[in-house]
């Protein structure tokens, strides 16, 4: 409403008041044609009278005069019309209102049109062989001028409310275009942001939910650690007790094959106790530039000849992190980028550092700062909608029974988490997968 | 022209005078006869070479002559005009007279014998015969009297054969007018 009230009113306006303008010029200049038009017409009858009753004139016949004259009568415009001999006066006549001089003096002075209150007379000399014999004088009726004023104006007003109504009816049009384009902006703006939301949404409840999880499988973790020590400290006991010449024959196999078991047990809750994030660390300040390059030949073996290594590493910044657990992040993203691909592929393993100043994608609770990316990228099978919702969740596998744990990746979130950094993850199928790290970049103060 | 027939004839000079000369018409009448020959001028056309344009209209009285002195008066007032007038008299039709009435533009003739020879000698030649009112000999304009104001017919016929042509102003004033023929 406020755009349509400023210039675009204003430009009507100066149209409006332009046709006035223009509306009053024609009208004067028409009144003006009217006036010499019928002054014309007017003269043009009494010349036509003038010559035709110059022989009635010249031999004094009145009664022919007379009926040159009443001719006239049939225009209704005509009010009076008048012969004068050539002692000037009045010869023969009809008569409509107005009054004609009696007589009147035969001087070339008094030949201009004469326009007075409504009607214009005009007087033409009466000629034969070359002299004036007499004059004819004709009364018009002019149209008043307050009346060609009123039907003139009336005109103008006409048009130039016409031309407001159009003016009127553009704009609004306009502003209705104007205004429906702007909610198809907002609108899209809005289903943007609603698609945002429910990708934040997503990923919030993706961290509340290994956030529980973590938190169950971790308490289980540690009782069972605990269990574990026990039941591992009284087999230690049990085997001292005992004595070798008790054991050897008999029990010794069993001691051996329990205390297997129970280291394969402790692994397992260090796993999970990884994942839930409840592993002692030893963090230092490094450089994931150079604990990727130190890793190269162990990464190269692991994957083996069919997949290609490209390695990209740019970053300078360091960050502060347990380097062995580091270290076994990035065998085990290599690995499972290995056996997302079985008939080769490339995988690509990159740092850079990065100034972030909102989350990256499927990445809640991010605090904006400084980072340094470690992205491990594979052009493997890649992953589904649905699968990528699961990857972190503790032993959700996508291996053949046996072959995988399904808690490599809900270790690596663990260890990131624990280190503060942040997890994403990227996948389009058949395409390949992406997985980033990103860990918060010391300040130089302390470092 | 029956239209003409109700209209009346009468100058204005001729309405003050016979206001008071009631009886004594010949002077006032001759005068307003006198008039009229003056007044023809301007509504007739005659052929250009017996009136080269400009050239001077010549008003020949023949024979007895009934205006006198006030027919050079208004001659010379209405002569002002385009063209002048020029007043010739004309005693007899002989012979030798002939030539000079060949060469007038209006011949009028006021006795009923010099009617006949006046109209015979010009007839088919470019001057308009005028005769007087009461008189069997009629010539291309003859005047007539009614109700004691002067009138005129005009033979239209015998003007056509003469190569005269009357303004139709002029036939409309007329009494009577004898048609010309139909032209195609």
């Amino acid at each position: 409403m406020k755009r349509w009230v400023g210039w675009p009113m204003i430009v009507a306006l100066v149209a409006a008041a332009f046709l006035l303008t223009a509306g009053i010029a024609i009208a004067r200049y028409e009144d003006q044609l009217y006036t010499t038009q019928q002054i014309r017409d007017v003269t043009e009858q009494a010349q036509i009278l003038a010559a035709s009753v110059s022989a009635a004139v010249s031999f004094g016949d009145r009664g022919a005069a007379e009926e040159y004259v009443n001719a006239l009568k049939v225009n209704p415009e005509l009010r009076a019309a008048g012969v004068y001999d050539g002692s000037g006066k009045l010869f023969a006549r009809f008569s409509r209102g107005s009054a004609l001089p009696r007589a009147m003096t035969l001087v070339p002075a008094g030949w201009d049109p004469l326009t007075d209150a409504g009607t214009l007379t005009v007087k033409v000399p009466v000629a034969a062989g070359g002299k004036t014999i007499g004059a004819v004088a004709v009364i018009a009726t002019t149209e008043p001028a307050q009346r060609r004023l009123a039907r003139y104006i009336g005109l103008i007003l006409l048009v130039t409310m016409g031309a407001l109504v159009i003016a009127v009816l553009g704009f609004s049009q306009a502003a209705i275009s104007n205004r429906a384009e702007q909610l198809a902006r907002v609108n899209a703006r809005l289903k943007q942001e609603m698609d945002e939301r429910q990708k934040t949404e997503e990923a919030l409840r993706q961290s509340h939910k290994m956030e529980a999880i973590g938190q169950l499988s971790g308490g289980i973790a540690h009782d069972f650690n605990n269990l574990i020590m026990i039941v591992k400290g009284s087999l230690g006991l049990l085997r001292k007790r005992l004595g070798p010449e008790i054991l050897q024959p008999r029990a010794e196999q069993y001691l051996i094959s329990a205390d297997e078991a129970l280291d394969r047990a402790t692994a397992l809750t260090q796993r999970i106790l990884a994942f839930s994030r409840r592993q002692p660390l030893s963090a230092r300040p490094v450089n994931l530039s150079l604990v990727v390059a130190d890793m190269n030949a162990l990464i190269k073996h692991s994957v083996g000849e069919e997949v290609k290594i490209e390695t990209a590493l740019a970053s300078q910044w360091q960050t502060l992190c347990d380097v062995s657990q580091m270290e076994n992040v990035i065998l085990n993203l290599a690995i499972n980028a290995r056996d997302a691909m079985p008939d080769g592929g490339v995988l690509a393993i990159g740092t850079r550092d990065v100034s972030l100043a909102s989350a990256p994608p499927s990445v809640a609770e991010f605090i904006p700062g400084d980072y340094i990316a470690l992205s491990v990228r594979d052009t493997g099978v890649g992953m589904s909608g649905e699968v990528l919702q699961r990857a972190f969740d503790p032993f959700f596998t996508t291996k053949p029974l046996g072959k995988g744990t399904g808690l490599g990746l809900s270790m690596t979130f663990g260890y990131v988490r624990q280190s503060n950094g942040y997890l994403a993850i990227a996948s389009i199928p058949h395409r390949g997968t992406t997985i980033t790290i990103y860990m918060p970049r010391i300040p130089e103060s302390e470092t | 022209m029956a239209a003409r027939a109700r209209g009346w004839l009468a100058g204005v000079v001729a309405l003050l005078w016979m206001s008071q000369a009631s009886q004594a018409q010949d002077p006032v009448e001759y005068t307003v006869k006198a008039a009229y020959l003056t007044k023809f001028v301007p509504f007739i056309n005659w052929p250009d070479q017996a009136l080269p344009p400009g050239a001077p209209v010549t008003i020949c009285i023949v024979g007895e002559d009934p205006f006198g002195p006030a027919l050079d008066k208004i001659a010379a007032a209405a002569g002002a005009g385009s063209r002048p007038l020029v007043i010739r008299r004309i005693a007899t039709t002989d012979t030798a007279e002939t030539q000079i009435l060949a060469r007038c533009q209006i011949a009028y003739a006021g006795d009923p014998l010099t009617s006949l020879d006046v109209i015979d000698a010009l007839k088919g030649k470019p001057v308009v015969t005028v005769t007087d009112s009461g008189m069997r000999a009629r010539g291309i304009i003859s005047f007539v009297m009614r109700d004691n104001h002067v009138r005129f017919d005009i033979d239209d016929a015998a003007a056509e054969r003469s190569g005269i042509h009357f303004s139709s102003k002029l036939l409309e004033l007329a009494r009577a007018v004898n048609r010309r023929s139909e032209g195609p």
